[in-house]
Parts: C-alpha cells; structure tokens; sequence
C-alpha cells in the first residue's frame, strides 16, 4: 500500500497537548469551527494527532505549532514538534517578551518607575545648580587640589 | 440585542447564512492558522472581543480550511497571530482598536483583494459553459426537456403519436 508514504492535508495545526506518557512523542488535541447545519453556530470540534517531539520537551497543557511531516513517521505519528507558541505556566507576551500569569505581568513593569525616579532627580540637581552654581564650583576645584 | 449601524437588528441575524455569506474576509492561500488572544474583561479588548463575536463566523465561512483557535485571558493584551504556510508568523496588535478597524486591517495585509477576487471568478466562469447538458455536477442542466418552452420529458407526459419513433418508423416502411 502506497497510501501510508502520503503526507497529510494538514500542514500546519495548532493545538493543545493532552498527553505525553508515549516516548518521544506527544498527544495533541486540534479543535476546529464547524458549522451546526441547523443552527448555524460555530462549535469547536475536536481531534486529537500525535506528534513527534524528539527532546521531550512538551507538557500536558502547553500550546503547541504542529509541523506535517513529509512521510509518515508510523501508522499514527504524521507530525512533528514545530514550536512551543505558550508554554504552560511560563507563557510569554509577545507584545512586551514579559514573562504574564493571566491578564497580569509577573513582574511589575519596573522599567518605566525607575526612569521616572532618574528624571526627578535630575530635575532637582538642576534646580540646585540653578540656585548656586557659584556656590557648588569652589567646593568642587578643592578636593581636586 | 445587538446593533451593527443597521446591518442587523438581533443576536439573531448573526446566525444567518446571509449573514456568513457577506462576509469579506477571503484569505490568501498561504494562510494556515488564525489564532486571537484576547481578554473577557476590560475596555481594551473590547474591540477583539466584538470582532470574535461579529467577524469569527463570516471569516470562517469563507475560509474552511483554515483553523481558527480563540484563547481567553492568557496575556493582558490582546492580539491576532496568523501561521503561514512557509513557517512565518504575522503578529497584529490589536489593543484598544475597534473591530471594524481590525477587520479592515487584517483584510488588508492578509485578505485576497478585490482585484484578485474578480479575476477568480472569471476564469471559474469561463471554465464551466452554461450551454453544456450534461450530468448536475458538471452542467447545469442534464436535458433539455428541464428547459421551459421545450418539448416535455416524455417520462412525465408521453410524446404525441407523430414524433414518436415507431409511428415514424411505420409511415416511413407504408411510404416505400
């Protein structure tokens, strides 16, 4: 039978992995929108591939790119491992590349606070310099001489 | 109750084939996935929010074959990310915008322009004649007795007794 060497109509999926107690290789439930033919309501549909993850790097819960291989890898296996798009617990804006648990940041958006604190500061200095510059111009040549 | 600017009038319509079909979304055949990120809360996925409710259906009903997958409150910002076919990802941002611009935009990077669209039809048009009987996968009709003003098929209503073949036959055999 010729059949098994061609590849699949789906070359790329997306899905979620549901299983990986199978060695090298990860269980990967797809839903797709299909229409009710009566009500005319999109319901996801699901179907579950397995797909071949040579590092074993896949957890249950983790969003995962599929890749169609060319051959069929055995009589289920026509996948393969592309990439992690979410790992789960460690998913990773793409927008900002911060780490986020939820709708919220792991950690607090740090950067923007400490510019705020450097712009304060440097405002004041002007404002003393400003105030005394005569003042502040021997008091820096003496510990120099 | 949901208002579109007169469109439609109920939660309804959304769930008409009329509906679907007004879709203008068509994608380019390198598109395989679609995926939308977005949030069940807050003003700035309010956008992304209406247009999973309003555009979703009608994009997916143009596209059958491309798979479509929603996830909910995973980031705090929303997007849109598009797979294509030679592994490259198309990244849209979609915080705070209205879903009327996001769907205009996503059909301007990555819909089938109209020009595009025309073109498809001629040549489906010119490849299937109008004029070919023939069977109802191919032609449009499969006899010309469907065809009104044409003598009826003589299975409904039989033929009368001049043009039927035996009577044909007789005179022609009478007359030698």
């Amino acid at each position: 039978m010729s059949a098994r060497k061609v590849s699949v109509h789906a070359k790329w999926i997306i899905g979620r992995v549901i299983g990986t107690k199978m060695l090298k290789t990860a269980k990967v439930r797809v839903t797709r929108l299909v229409l009710d033919p009566y009500l005319l309501k999109y319901y996801n549909k699901r179907k579950t591939y397995f797909a071949h993850d040579a590092l074993q790097q896949c957890t249950v819960g983790d969003i995962v790119l599929l890749k169609a291989l060319p051959e069929a890898r055995s009589k289920h296996v026509k996948h393969e491992l592309s990439e992690i798009v979410h790992k789960v617990g460690r998913v990773v804006d793409p927008l900002t590349g911060r780490r986020v648990a939820g709708t919220e940041f792991v950690e607090p958006l740090s950067d923007l606070l400490v510019e705020e604190k450097t712009l304060s500061e440097k405002l004041n200095e002007l404002n003393i310099s400003a105030d005394s510059s005569a003042a502040e111009s021997p008091s820096a040549q003496t510990p120099t001489s | 109750m949901v208002l579109n600017g007169g469109i439609f009038f109920s939660a309804y319509d959304l769930r008409t084939l009329e509906y679907l079909q007004k879709g203008e979304i068509i994608f380019k055949n390198r598109v395989k996935i679609m995926t939308v990120n977005y949030n069940t809360h807050g003003q700035l996925s309010e956008g992304a929010r209406k247009f999973v409710l309003f555009n979703i259906p009608q994009i997916q009903y143009k596209n059958p074959w491309v798979q479509i997958m929603m996830f909910k409150n995973m980031t705090p910002s929303p997007f849109l990310k598009f797979y294509l076919a030679d592994g490259e990802q198309v990244l849209v941002d979609v915080e705070g915008k209205d879903y009327k611009q996001i769907s205009q935009h996503v059909r301007k990077i990555l819909g089938k322009s109209e020009e595009v669209l025309q073109s498809e039809a001629q040549a489906k048009m010119q490849a299937s004649n109008p004029a070919n009987f023939g069977p109802k996968k191919y032609c449009l009709r499969e006899c010309i007795c469907e065809v009104e003003g044409q003598v009826p098929c003589p299975g409904t209503t039989p033929l009368p007794k001049e043009m039927t073949g035996k009577y044909r036959a007789k005179m022609a055999e009478s007359q030698e």
